[in-house]
Parts: structure tokens; C-alpha cells; sequence
């Protein structure tokens, strides 16, 4: 039980993570996701801008525990895709940086491993429910 | 909880939230400008297709300003911090942030000597360049040209650099 929500948890800080390390640059983040070359020009920005927005809202739902079974849906949904985006702009041979983190960290096959690993931690949060970090409520007594 | 609407909502605030800090953020993504990846851009960002904003000065290719740069022809404006100064730019530029210079007028006098002067900064929109740019042609310069792609443009076509901290001021703290 703990330790659903322990994976939980985790899976929340790392996307809320993900998402305030992008706000300060923005601008940096839109040019990141334009070296995937995967969207049109025009949509880059606000895709860059609603991918943050979900990213947050994903983190806060899953370290809270609202709607959990859905956030790790989604957020196994968007690491399928991160992966997909990464593994295909490295066997395109694009030089790119990964933009996870908001850093200039270079993309790479560990990324994609990583982005993997995360994929199978958010399916199993989404399959075995979100946990509970307190004790379980005591049963009534029976009269 | 039903999966389903809770998706929706999710997607739904989660787009409303992420514009909203776009908007706030000190460097947000410009909404309704294109991006075009380093690589289509030839370059950067700062080349984006499209027209440039009315504040934004004329752009000069990083092939051109090198071939300037090593004939002497053009003065260089580095509009970033001191620190990102001292890690590397345009052989001889002057450091000119936004912020201003510890001798404005000394630094405005040498660049006044060139026939053309070329700003730039480290972000791909351009805009600290365009800012610094602004102020260089109120204060008199004629031709005042921003560096399309910025600074990793420069750095990545291999065109000539240097680095260490600002000679005016010494130390790489002494202005922002």
C-alpha cells in the first residue's frame, strides 16, 4: 500500500519537477521542442506552453492523490510519447537537447532508457491505484 | 472518479495553466510566432520565418558578420551577462548588457568608429539584442544590426572567439 503511494509520489515530483524547471525560459523550451522537428513552426509555442501546463497539473494530481489512476494515465501517455519523440529524432541522427528538465541536457539512448523506465513506473501506477501513505482506516466494530 | 472527464479536465486546466505561466514567465514563448528548429533556421531561432517585430533591428547572418568580424569592418555588442561574457564571446566585443556599462559614453565613442555594429545575445528570440540595439541607435549609431541565431550560432560555425571577463570593468561580477 505504502509503497504505491511512495511510486506515486515519485512519479508527481518528477512531472512537477519537469514542469517548474521549463517556466523561467519558456522562450528556450518552445526552440527545444522545435528541434524535434516534429510540429509545424506556428504550433510550437503554445504546444510548448500546454505541455508544461499538463506536465503541472499531472505532478500535482499524482503528489496529491486526485484522480490518481487517470494522472498516471496520462502522464504514461506522455512519456510513450517523449519516448517516441526522442528515439525518433535519434535515428533521424538530429543533435538535439532532451528539453526534459528544462536543462541543455544532450538527448541520448540512456534518455530514451530513462523516459522507458518512467513509461512502466507511471502503467504500474495507473494498474495497482494510488495508495495510501497513512495507516487504513479502522474497521467499525462489530456491534 | 471517472477516468474519462478526469482526462478531459486534466488536459483542459493543464493547457489553461500552461498558457497562463507562459504569459508570466520572464522569458515566455511568443504565442503566434513561429519556431523553427536550429537547423531549419540555419542557424537559430532569431531567423524564424515570418516578419519581425516593428521594435526589432535588421538582422545580419553569421556568415556575414564573420566575414566583418575578421576584416575588422564591424564593432560587436555582447548583450548577455558578465558571466556568460567571460565563458566565451566575439573576439573583442564590448560588454554592453541592458543594464548599461560602467563607462557608457567611452563604450558608445569606440563603437561610434566602425561603420556597422553587431549585438547579440544568448537567446533565441533575439529580444535582450534588439533592446541594446534600440539603445545603441537612440544614442546616435547608424547601422546597428542584431546577429541572427545569437551567440550559439557564432559559437557553433566555429567564427572567431574569445573568452574571459569584461576589460573595463576586470572581474566578471563588477556589472550585470
Amino acid at each position: 500500500m505504502r509503497a504505491r503511494a511512495a511510486l506515486r509520489m515519485a512519479l508527481g515530483a518528477v512531472f512537477a519537477w519537469a514542469a517548474l524547471s521549463k517556466l523561467p525560459d519558456m522562450a528556450a523550451f518552445a526552440e527545444l521542442v522545435a528541434n524535434y522537428r516534429l510540429l509545424p513552426p506556428a504550433a510550437v509555442p503554445v504546444f510548448a506552453a500546454v505541455l508544461v501546463g499538463v506536465e503541472a497539473v499531472v505532478g500535482v494530481a499524482l503528489l496529491a492523490g486526485l484522480g490518481a489512476r487517470a494522472a498516471a494515465g496520462l502522464a504514461a501517455a506522455l512519456l510513450l510519447a517523449f519516448t517516441v519523440a526522442l528515439a525518433q529524432a535519434l535515428v533521424r541522427g538530429i543533435d538535439l537537447a532532451c528539453g526534459c528538465f528544462g536543462g541543455g541536457d544532450s538527448a541520448s539512448w540512456w534518455t530514451v532508457a530513462r523516459d522507458l523506465a518512467l513509461f512502466a513506473a507511471a502503467l504500474a501506477s495507473a494498474a495497482l491505484g494510488p495508495g495510501r501513505l497513512g495507516p487504513r482506516p479502522a474497521a467499525p466494530a462489530a456491534g | 472518479m471517472r477516468t474519462g472527464p478526469t482526462l478531459a479536465l486534466f488536459v483542459a486546466s493543464g493547457a489553461t495553466l500552461g498558457l497562463a505561466a507562459n504569459a508570466l514567465s520572464p522569458h515566455p514563448a511568443l504565442v503566434g510566432r513561429p519556431v523553427v528548429s536550429v537547423a531549419e533556421a540555419g542557424g537559430g531561432a532569431c531567423a524564424a520565418p515570418g516578419p519581425l517585430p516593428a521594435t526589432a533591428a535588421p538582422r545580419i547572418s553569421v556568415a556575414e558578420a564573420a566575414a566583418l568580424c575578421q576584416a575588422c569592418q564591424a564593432a560587436f555588442v555582447d548583450a548577455r551577462s558578465a558571466t556568460e561574457f567571460a565563458r566565451g564571446h566575439v573576439a573583442n566585443a564590448v560588454h554592453l548588457p541592458p543594464a548599461g556599462h560602467p563607462d557608457e559614453a567611452a563604450a558608445l565613442d569606440a563603437l561610434r568608429g566602425h561603420p556597422l555594429v553587431v549585438v547579440y545575445d544568448g537567446d533565441y528570440s533575439c529580444a535582450v539584442a534588439d533592446d541594446v540595439a534600440a539603445r545603441l541607435r537612440r544614442a546616435g549609431l547608424g547601422d546597428v544590426r542584431v546577429l541572427a541565431g545569437a551567440w550559439p550560432a557564432w559559437a557553433a560555425a566555429g567564427a572567431p572567439a574569445a573568452a574571459g571577463a569584461c576589460g573595463v570593468c576586470g572581474v566578471a561580477e563588477a556589472h550585470p
